[in-house]
């Protein structure tokens, strides 16, 4: 099989492979940050008291949750225009990715809240401290422990849903794959090419989710 | 120093305080005891309105507990609770644990704080253990030090749920010790246990408790050797036997 392999035309085709990594990159960072204060905002209305900010939170999350990204994508993509909003491909994306794994994320960090025992915020209580001091020194140092690894997570599943994004023609890995498939018609070399590109992040973002981790569960112990 | 004023309770159908009336003096020592589901806990958590009430009045110290106006921080500040499974806060060593509130809610500087949590620790017998994290610790010197967290707040009333209860029976009488130093201190203390031995040495009064009503109270000797009601009677044959 590998003798049919053509290794040139990877290496001709790489500043587009390049360019796609670049952009798969910087789509996935700059969608992350937007869905770490996404989802941090909606997990503070999910677990207020206030049914004005709980509701629309609760709506938000579960909308997102049962319903495909590929959907909400072309919901963003198709459906925004027709309301009047004109918007890049490549911001529609970031939206979009934006939206999606802020609901997951709001979800990630309300479990870390609640797995703070009830008696520990008993004692916070009782030893007089209000619910900011009791968030800030007992439940957050916590919840951010516990919830670290599951965000580390979720970001590799958001790089590999960026992959979705080619289907709105934005120019990132998968799209670059496609465009040497459709110029050349290799898509075994093209889309081997993308893949080890993806292992690639995947392994950097793994080894900080692992190097996170040990270094939890040492606090933990010590 | 505490005083319940007709208090009334429900969990939802549940009557969990019935018609409960106590005063308890300054420099008192009261020991709670009842089958489990009797209201006993539920008692003392509404000391420090860590439970609400429906009807009636309690009041500490001169301050109604359940008013809406009450400053519930300061009055939390002047009440100890130590509770049956500790609480102790995990990502905190032991001298973090016990500084906590003195800085934050007395506002004392760190090295007040430190000095003060310091001498708690050492009254516990805990010096040696200041920086050590709570799941390096005993069960026992786990309670010690969520004894010496309440202490640190320097309080007027220090209340006690269950505190030997999750514990391994060689480890009851550190922190019983503790606790009989603490009375020996004058500390006015609120008590919920099975502890006898407890109850008999320092209690002033022991308060027996079922469905939510205070059926009998008395001296520790009396109250053990010649309970006056039957409900009692048979509670305590059946601590004795088992």
């Amino acid at each position: 099989m590998l003798d049919d392999f053509n290794f040139r035309i990877i290496f001709e085709y790489m500043p587009l492979f390049l360019t796609g990594l670049r952009n798969t990159f910087f789509i996935s960072i700059v969608s992350i940050m937007l869905a770490l204060m996404t989802g941090t905002i909606a997990c503070a209305c999910r677990i207020s008291s206030i049914k004005l900010l709980r509701y629309p939170a609760i709506a938000y999350i579960e909308i997102i949750r049962s319903t495909p990204l590929l959907v909400q994508i072309y919901f963003l993509y198709f459906g925004l225009p027709t309301l009047g909003v004109r918007v890049p491909e490549i911001q529609t994306g970031i939206i979009a990715l934006m939206l999606n794994s802020g609901a997951y994320i709001a979800e990630i960090i309300r479990a870390g809240i609640t797995s703070v025992d009830d008696g520990q915020i008993e004692a916070g209580v009782s030893s007089g401290l209000n619910y900011f001091q009791r968030m800030r020194f007992i439940i957050l140092p916590q919840a951010l422990g516990a919830t670290v690894p599951p965000l580390l997570g979720q970001s590799i599943v958001l790089v590999k849903d960026s992959a979705l994004l080619s289907l709105i023609s934005v120019m990132e890995l998968t799209r670059c794959g496609q465009t040497m498939t459709s110029e050349r018609f290799m898509p075994s070399e093209a889309f081997l090419t993308v893949a080890f590109f993806y292992m690639c992040i995947y392994f950097c973002l793994k080894s900080l989710a692992d190097w996170s981790q040990k270094k939890l569960i040492f606090r933990e112990a010590y | 120093m505490i005083e319940f004023k007709h208090v009334n309770k429900w969990f939802g159908k549940l009557h969990v305080l019935n018609d409960v009336n106590l005063d308890i003096d300054p420099g008192e020592v009261l020991v709670i005891c009842g089958p489990s589901g009797s209201g006993k806990s539920t008692l003392i958590r509404c000391i420090n309105r860590l439970e609400n009430i429906q009807e009636g009045e309690i009041i500490v110290d001169g301050v109604p507990v359940h008013d809406k106006k009450t400053n519930l921080t300061k009055l939390r500040a002047d009440i100890g609770f130590v509770f049956q499974q500790f609480h102790l806060y995990p990502h905190m060593t032991v001298l973090q644990n016990v500084m906590l509130a003195p800085v934050n809610v007395k506002k004392m500087s760190s090295a007040a704080a430190e000095k003060i949590s310091k001498e708690k620790l050492t009254q516990v017998g805990l010096t040696d253990k200041a920086g050590a994290y709570p799941a390096q610790l005993s069960g026992g010197q786990q309670q010690r030090v969520a004894i010496a967290r309440g202490l640190a707040m320097s309080p007027k009333i220090m209340l006690f749920d269950e505190p030997t209860s999750a514990l391994d029976p060689e480890m009851i009488g550190e922190v019983l010790d503790v606790m009989v130093n603490l009375v020996s201190e004058g500390m006015t203390m609120c008590v919920v246990t099975h502890e006898m031995g407890f109850a008999k040495k320092v209690a002033d009064r022991v308060l027996f408790m079922d469905f939510g009503k205070i059926i009998e109270t008395g001296r520790p000797d009396e109250f053990f050797d010649n309970p006056q009601t039957l409900r009692a009677a048979d509670f305590i044959s059946k601590i004795l036997t088992h």
